[in-house]
Parts: structure tokens; sequence; C-alpha cells
């Protein structure tokens, strides 16, 4: 404690300053759940000028930060008590961590005398996350606060972002100390691409007569959507995307063949394994968009563009290199284009091949077919987040994505809980948005109390349930790999959901036939306020096409190699 | 078998942060002595096995906050026994 021995000067709390540095950080909006050691902050909340969200469950906050550091590419803010609080923001962490999400998580603590001694809800919070943060503090004095907020903030949004977590004893939090001598921290480094590299780029990417282009998370996350599609225009080259890619090029472009990987389509897997030159734009290899990794794009060179110098080489080798600024190395490469006319007319005739299909046999509502229309028919500006499972990959290969920032989905996690808290978040970062929660009825029950956040603070959230009694994607491995042998997949006792909404006071229809769709997505995207439309489908309904375990991208099972439907 | 010496600052959990990364990302263990320089910085010095490339593991390190610089020695594996340790050389 800093005690000023001068009566004129103004003390402040550990609390009041860590609110000042988040004030100056630009921060507006806070997620989070109060508690026993986080209560001094709590105290300063009020009247600071920070608007906090209540979510009913820590993971929920987190999970909205999440989505919030996402949408608005700054550090999505939450907050929680010591022990269980901090425990329950674990799996948002680690989500967030995984698909590099700008994240800064504040813990309280039991008092810095008391750690280490097993004391009431004491939890090694910082242990626990070592791992899945990009950096973490202990705060051990209230005059490091300014500066060490700041770096948070600066470490959490730049290069690669990521979560960082500040643990904040309860002594510190309360101790008094005149405001300390701020001195802004300079600039954070930017890394601008070796010329030489993206020449090598250029170069290799020219000789290219089967050139593809995979278009990952980083250009969003990076700010680089424009200067991307600007070197898509320029090469002409076939893009792909992976999950978190979609939307760098608007779905119905020419040159865009669909998503790549497990449940890719058929045109995006056959012209990764088939292309000559790969350009990997912010991507990272992940097995579910690889397949087998040793039979991926077998008669590929590969040009990886990544902020991340340990992305390269680490699963897939790189022949030329390009680190730092995704948009500084796009803009730079200027290949010729010469002599691909074959090359992109196959490409266009494995998307006349492998065109999604919606005349699916059944008398129930198919549920490519909804997410479909919902996409086309709705206005400009729809953000959908997602959960986890067969909807999510629905969502995937059927709605139509112009800009990246309209579809949230857990990725690297496959956090099931996803969706709701997502859509919160969004909501809030851009209350102009019309948002869309595409949920399961396994995965919204995961934190079906966010209801309650949706209801009081009013979010005007459109809720699509697909609802297939079951946690559909583990009941299609199941069938298809597990000879059928169906192990605690059954949801058919489901609760009424429709009244669960209800009860919630959120107005909510249902729906199972093909015939009340239109009117009920009309309903749902009309209705003022929050709305919740329950969909009854088939629970015998599977994503297709699928790359099955350990086989390569091009060898995909469709509809009709499966046993039965 | 790779080496590699570590700088890095005195923070809390910085080692703990650099090992945990060094046995998650599945390099094994298999020396490590932890010194301190003039600076008041920390230095650590370790051996770790492993079927992954040693370069990778430097730059995993190098992504830490706390890591401000990572040398890589790779040692010369005889009859499946690493050498002694050799002094590292300054690498620029
Ligand atoms: C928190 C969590 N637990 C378990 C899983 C494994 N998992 C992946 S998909 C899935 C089923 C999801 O069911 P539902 O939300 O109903 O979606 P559906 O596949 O039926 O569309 C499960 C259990 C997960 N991804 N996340
Ligand atoms: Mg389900």
């Amino acid at each position: 404690m800093t005690a000023s021995p001068n009566p004129a000067v103004k003390l402040r709390s550990g609390s009041q300053m860590l609110i000042d540095a988040l004030r100056r950080n630009g921060v507006e909006h806070v997620f989070g759940y109060p508690g026993g050691a986080i209560m001094p902050l709590y105290d300063a909340l009020v009247g600071s000028g920070l608007q906090h969200y209540l979510c009913r469950h820590e993971q929920g906050a987190a999970l909205a930060a999440d989505a919030y550091g996402r949408s608005t590419r700054k550090a999505g803010v939450c907050m929680a008590t010591s022990g269980p609080g901090a425990t329950n923001l674990v799996t948002g962490i680690a989500n967030a961590f995984m698909d590099s999400v700008p994240m800064v998580v504040i813990t309280g603590q039991v008092p810095t005398a008391l750690l280490g001694t097993d004391a009431f809800q004491e939890v090694d919070i910082f242990g626990i996350t070592l791992p899945i943060v990009k950096h973490s503090y202990i705060v051990r004095d209230i005059a490091t606060i300014p500066h060490l907020v700041d770096e948070a903030f600066q470490l959490a949004q730049g290069g690669r972002p990521g979560p960082v977590l500040i643990d904040f004893p309860k002594d510190i939090s309360t101790a008094m100390g005149a405001e300390p001598d701020y001195q802004p921290l300079p600039p954070a480094e930017f890394t601008l691409p070796d010329t030489k590299a993206i020449k090598t780029a250029s170069e290799v990417l020219g000789q290219a007569r089967r050139p593809l282009v995979i278009a990952g998370g980083g250009i969003t996350i990076s700010d680089s959507v424009q200067a991307f599609r600007e070197f898509a225009a320029h090469t002409g080259v076939p893009v792909t995307a992976t999950l978190k890619g979609l939307g760098v090029m608007p779905t119905d472009d020419d040159c865009f063949v669909g998503m790549l990987g497990m449940h890719g389509n058929g045109a995006a897997n056959h012209a990764v394994q088939n292309c000559d030159v790969l350009v990997v734009v912010g991507a990272r290899f992940d097995d579910r968009a690889t397949g087998q990794l040793a039979q991926f794009a077998p008669s590929a060179r590969v040009i990886h563009l990544d902020i991340d110098p340990a992305e390269i080489s680490k699963l897939r080798r790189a022949e030329v290199a390009v680190i730092g600024d995704l948009a500084t190395a796009l803009d730079g490469i200027r290949p010729g284009t010469a002599g691909r006319a074959s090359w992109r007319a196959q490409c266009a005739a494995w998307k006349k091949e492998f065109a999604w299909r919606y005349d699916a046999p059944g008398k129930g509502i198919y549920a490519p077919k909804l997410l479909r229309d919902l996409s086309r028919l709705s206005p400009g500006d729809l953000t959908i987040t997602c959960d986890v499972g067969q909807h999510q990959m629905w969502v995937a290969q059927h709605c139509k994505f112009d800009d990246p920032l309209d579809h949230l989905s857990s990725g690297g996690l496959g956090t099931m809980g996803y969706g709701l808290p997502a859509a919160i978040g969004v909501k809030i970062a851009k209350p102009e948005a019309t948002v869309v929660c595409v949920s399961g009825d396994g995965s919204i029950m995961m934190n079906i109390q966010e209801l309650a956040t949706i209801k009081r603070y009013d979010l005007e959230v459109k809720i699509i349930l697909l609802d297939n009694s079951a946690l559909g994607l583990v009941r299609q491995w199941q069938e298809l790999f597990f000879n059928e042998n169906y192990s605690e997949v059954d949801l058919s006792d489901n609760p009424d959901f429709a009244l669960v909404a209800e009860a919630f006071g959120i107005p909510s229809r249902s729906i199972s036939k093909p015939g009340e769709v239109a009117a009920a997505l009309d309903w749902l995207l009309s209705a003022e306020g929050p709305a919740l439309l329950h969909v009854s489908i088939n629970p015998r309904e599977n994503v297709w096409p699928l790359v099955a375990p350990g086989n390569p991208n091009h060898k995909m099972m469709q509809a009709n190699s499966a046993k039965k439907r | 078998m790779h080496t590699l010496r570590i700088q890095i600052r005195d923070n809390d959990g910085a080692v703990l942060r650099a090992l945990g990364l060094i046995e998650r990302r599945c390099y094994r263990l298999r020396s490590c002595v932890i010194g301190e320089t003039n600076d008041g910085g920390r230095t650590m010095e370790v051996s770790v096995s492993s079927s992954r490339s040693g370069d990778l593991l430097k730059r995993q390190l190098e992504r830490l906050h706390d890591v401000m610089k990572v040398e890589l020695q790779p040692v010369a594996i005889v009859d499946g026994q690493h050498s002694a340790i050799r002094p590292l050389g300054r690498r620029n």
C-alpha cells in the first residue's frame, strides 16, 4: 500500500484504478457475476460508467465476452469471483484461446496473505489457465495496475489475439493509494512480412497451373478481408475456406468453391486434393479441415501466410512462409495468372456436380433447407451464432455469408453452449444487427439460463432450436462408426422448449411440417424483441458429406453410402 | 534431443509457463537448470527429447510474453545417449 502522506492527494482504491484503466482502454461493456472476493470491484462498478451485464452462469459471461471480442476485434471483458466463479470461466477462456479471440478476464482472488493456504474459495486460477491464456497476471501492488491493464489489452488484441487473465486479490482491490503516474505504453510492434518472402510467394504462385487458396479465420481477425478479396480478384485463384474463414469470400462468389474438410463441400475437397500450389492464409491445418494429414493436398507446394511464426510447418511443411501482417502480404502477392483456364473450368464443374440439393426425401422439415431459406430471405445484416453439432455444420454448409463476422461458431474448442451467450455478446456489440442463434436440443441446455439474461436486457435475439431429440452428431457417429450401438444420445424426453421459453418471458412457437416454415420464419424475424422458434426435425437425419476419420478429404461418404436413413 | 537456452522475465509463473509448454507440446524434459541473470531475469537451460522439431519448440516458446530469447542447440546422439551438453554459442 502506497498511502500518500499528503492529505491533498486524492486516494483511490485498487478497484477504482482497475476500472479507470478499463475505461482508458475503451471498455464500455463487461460481462460477469459477483461473489465474495470480487465484491470490492463490483462496489466500484456502481456509477463508474461501465455497463455490466449480469449473465446467469460465469461460462455464459465468458462466452458472451468471446463473441463481443470476435465481432468488435477489441477485447471482450468478463469478470467473476474466486474459486467456483473463476473455474466456471475456464471453458470460455479455452474457447477464446483456441479461436484466437481477444479477451480480458478478471478474477477475484483471496487476499494475498491467504494465497496458498486453501482459504475459502481459493483456487489457483492462474495455474489452471496457464495452458489456455496468451498471458496472465496476479496483481501484487496497486501501483502496477495502470501499466498492467494497458499491457493486458495490448497483448490480448495484438499479433495473434487471445485471452489474458488478471487475478486480483481482495486486499489489492481494497488497498488505497495515490493515483500512480501514468505512462502510456508505446504502441505494439507490428510485424511486417519480409519482402523477399512475398516475392518468392508471387513466383511460386505464378508457376502454378492448379492453384487454390484456403481462407482462414486469421483474415477476419487481422481485418484483412478487403485485401484478401482484392488478392482473389487479381489472381482469379479458386478459394476454399475453413469453418472460421466462411464469409471471407461471399458464399455466392464465382471463385468460391465452399468449405473444405470433414463436412466440407465436394468441390472444395476435390480442389484441395488436386491443387499444385496451396496458399494458406491465416489458417492452421486443423485436423477437421485436413482429414488425414499425410494425404492432404498431396501434390501441393504450400505457401503459408500467418502472423504467428509458430504455425509455420507445425503440421505441414511450408515451402514459402510469409510471416506478419496478412493485409500487407496479400497486397504484395501479385503473380502472373496465365494458363489456368482448364483448372478454373474443372473447379466450376466440381461446383456444379457437388452443389447442395434440397429435395430431401421424407415428410418432415429439412433443416438444411430451412437454414438456406433463412439466410436468403432475411434482411441485410444477419448475424448467426451457432452451437455445436449437426445444426452447426448445416449452418456452415447452407447459410450464405457476405461477411465473416456474420458467422460466429465455436471452431477450435467446439463448445456446446456457445450459441446463446454468443448471441448476447454480439447483440450488445452490434445492437443494429439481426442476431439469430441456431441451436440444438442438446446444446441449448448447456446455457439455457441465459434466456434470463436475454429477457432482462430485452436483447432482440432470435433463436431457432433444431430439435432432433438427440445428441445428433454423436448419434450419427455411433450409427456410422460404432455399429449403431447407441449410447447415451437419446433426448426424446426433452422438456417442452416452447414452454421453457415462455417461462422466461420469451415468446415462442413450435413447428414440425415443411408447410409451416415460411410463416414461422417470418414470425420470428418480425417479432418485436427476443423470440424462440422450436423446430422438430427427423432424428435420423445426418450431415453429408462426411470424411470419416483417418481418410483423405476426397474420400467423402454421401447419404447413399450409409446403411440407413 | 534438443537443448535450449531460454531467457525469461522474472514474472509470476514464468518458469512454469515455459516448462508447461514444453511438456504440453510433447517434448519430454530430460534436464533443466534454472539460473539468474545480472539484471534480475532468469535463464533456463533445458534438454528435451522428442521426435518433433526443436526449431518449432523454439518458435512456440518465443510466443510467450515472458520469454525474451531462445537459443537452440541440437545435441548429437551417440548410441542412443546424448553427449555432454556443450556451452551454447552466441547466435545472431
Ligand atoms: C461441452 C461439450 N460437450 C460435449 C460435446 C460433444 N458433442 C459434440 S456435438 C454433440 C451433440 C450436440 O447435440 P445437439 O446440440 O442437439 O446438436 P445436434 O447434433 O443434434 O444438431 C456432442 C455431445 C461438445 N462438443 N461440447
Ligand atoms: Mg440435437
